[in-house]
């Protein structure tokens, strides 16, 4: 990358009272690009990105926007640089998709300017890069589980931060509006934007990501391209589990297979000759 | 959402007009038409009465143009007073409520229910108690006081680490019942020749208000209302979770602290104007939030609806039983239990 990095960490550790849940991490996030945070459950990656996008003050260390220390400039200085899509948001009842995407406006708007063309600008825009425009009107809880993910990505675009983090925006979706959440933040990245997204699925990370950070324990195992951080071994490592790992059929990306089969499932002639080996944890 | 508020059902098609191409949304009209029929309550309520006066000369004598008739007197110094004070304290609990039910996103937060009124009231009768003072501008401090303890002690029994709301509303259901056993402990030590006006007080009641109650409640108004509005758009975005709100520049912390402060300031404010009227600040945002089906907390039109029930339920307490003049608080309670049993009914057993 030859790009400074805007978003970086040096020596962050993160803390829930005594308890450290990610140990003295350092990482830059490479721009205009898609960056997916991996690893098992509780390892600390969504506290990760909690922590860069100063959700989550650090017990040490600094989280550097554009090379300062995000903490020491005003939280509303920096939501007009970096948009956080948590969780779970709540949508309060009856309101519409318009109205809840205009709340992306929230650190640009001040007490006596309430609302201007360039914000109804930014909500229109947001609509139509989500393919929302048709459901403005429509209250968000009449939306499917994919249209209501599209809406709450459409409040983060409507923030117009060149710096966009998503905390597992696939979670609870079926498996094609999951593509539709990846292809669109593709889409975004290719237009310049910075994405940091927490995903689940190491296939779907390695397809789409184009820095991947493999975390485990509170540690980065490995960063980098996603083909060189998801060796066998390091997945292996990381989850407790035997896998080997394929190119993906339609991408030639890592492709994650657990080795071990169900009793007497187990294909061993085409484990053979798809060159399977075992590899313990 | 799931907080107690009953949602008027949407059809999924329904037409959602919106301000930018609509004209005024339906937040805006709503308000308007209830600000209107306010405005005509309290028209109403300086009218009617046992002495019969003219439309003309109450609206006159209600500003304070000199009718030289029998309105100045009646309408000017005997309605007026109490007729304002019973719309500003509406407005004061309304606000009141609206602030408590955004920032514990539930419908059951409010002064009352949370032990702030009663805090307030037992505040009110130890100042009765020491200062053998029954007048509105010496209770106000000891009822602010008295609310802001009990809304410190709700904010610290509420929350472990954060704030959690249905652990808030139970922390102010145990300090309700604390705070209103010290009031009825002070009244058996009141001297005997204050205990009516303390028990009146106690009930809530708009009787023999005059222009000193309606400059103390304007004033707060003008500061409590502003504050508020002031707030609303802020506590609508953290309405949708801490961690959104925090990614889109505000404190939620601070943002709390603040309206809660304000919400509690309100309720004393009130409980030294008329005492503990019970169930406004509960019901008032509730049906303000219906009516105008808007998507998180309303100000202006709880503030307005607060004004309709506390006025109404003041015309009620003069004019439904003739000569035996009920407090107002007793009326507001006939109107608000019922309201509350129904939205438990509604609420299907989900109370977060």
């Amino acid at each position: 990358m030859t790009d400074t990095p805007r978003l970086a960490a040096a020596e962050v550790t993160l803390a829930y009272g005594d308890a450290r849940v990610v140990h003295s991490v350092s990482l830059d996030i490479p721009p205009s690009a898609i960056t997916a945070i991996v690893g098992p459950n509780g390892c600390g990656k969504s506290t990760l990105l909690r922590g860069l996008a100063r959700l989550h003050a650090p017990a040490s260390g600094t989280v550097l926007l554009d090379g300062h220390n995000i903490h020491e400039r005003s939280t509303r200085d920096v939501a007009r640089e970096l948009g956080i899509l948590p969780q779970s948001p709540v949508a309060p009842g009856g309101i519409t998709v318009r109205d809840l995407v205009g709340r992306g406006r929230t650190p640009h708007l001040k007490a006596l300017r309430p609302w201007s063309a360039a914000d109804a600008a930014a909500v229109t825009e947001a609509l139509s890069v989500t393919n929302l425009t048709g459901l403005a009107d429509r209250p968000v809880d009449s939306l499917s589980g994919g249209q209501r993910q599209r809406a709450w990505i459409a409040l983060a675009l409507a923030q117009q931060t060149e710096l966009l983090l998503l905390d597992e925006p696939t979670t609870f979706l079926d498996i094609a509006h999951q593509y539709d959440v990846l292809d669109l933040l593709h889409g975004l990245a290719a237009s310049g934007r910075t994405i940091v997204v927490v995903l689940h699925d190491l296939a779907q990370a390695a397809r789409y990501a184009d820095h991947l950070i493999l975390m485990s324990a509170g540690l980065i195992l490995a960063r980098g391209e996603p083909s060189e951080v998801l060796t066998a071994d390091r997945v292996a490592a990381a989850f407790g589990l035997p896998v080997t790992v394929v190119p993906d059929p339609v991408t030639g990306t890592p492709l994650i297979v657990p080795t071990g089969a169900p009793a007497g499932r187990s294909a061993t002639p085409a484990r053979e000759q798809a060159g399977i080996k075992e590899i313990a944890p | 959402m799931t907080t107690l508020v009953p949602q008027a059902p949407l059809a999924p098609h329904a037409p959602q007009p919106h301000p930018k191409r609509h004209g005024l949304s339906r937040l805006a009209r709503v308000t308007i038409v209830i600000g209107v029929v306010a405005l005509l309550l309290v028209v109403v309520s300086l009218w009617m009465g046992t002495v019969p006066v003219s439309l003309w000369d109450t609206v006159r004598a209600a500003v304070g143009i000199d009718t030289g008739t029998g309105a100045d007197f009646i309408v000017g110094q005997l309605r007026a007073p109490r007729v304002y004070t019973a719309a500003l304290v509406g407005a004061l609990l309304a606000a009141s409520g609206a602030l408590m039910q955004s920032i514990a996103r539930n419908a059951l937060a409010s002064p009352d229910l949370l032990g702030i009124s009663a805090g307030a009231a037992a505040g009110a009768v130890l100042c009765i108690y020491l200062t053998r003072n029954t007048s509105s501008l010496a209770l106000a401090p000891w009822a602010v006081g008295g609310a802001l303890i009990t809304s410190a002690l709700v904010i610290v029994l509420g929350s472990r680490g954060r704030l959690e709301p249905f652990r808030m509303i139970i922390a102010g259901i145990g300090i309700n019942f604390v705070a209103t056993a010290i009031t009825t402990l002070l009244l058996t030590k009141v001297p005997q020749e204050l205990v009516p006006q303390a028990y009146a007080w106690i009930v809530g009641s708009t009787n023999a208000r005059t222009w000193q109650h309606v400059a103390m409640g304007a004033a707060s108004c003008l500061v409590i209302i502003p504050i508020a509005l002031f707030m609303v758009r802020k506590l609508r975005v953290l309405e949708m979770g801490d961690e959104l709100a925090a990614g889109l520049g505000l404190k939620p912390g601070r943002l709390r602290f603040v309206a809660l402060a304000t919400a509690a300031i309100a309720a004393g404010l009130a409980a030294a104007l008329v005492g503990p009227i019970a169930f406004v600040a509960l019901v008032a945002p509730a049906i303000a939030r219906r009516i105008t089906r808007s998507p998180g907390i309303t100000v202006a039109a709880s503030a307005i609806m607060g004004v309709i029930l506390v006025v109404g339920a003041d015309l009620a307490a003069r004019e439904l039983l003739g000569s035996l003049q009920l407090p107002v608080g007793l009326y507001t309670s006939l109107i608000g239990g019922p309201y509350l049993i129904y939205l438990i009914v509604r609420s299907k057993g989900s109370f977060q």
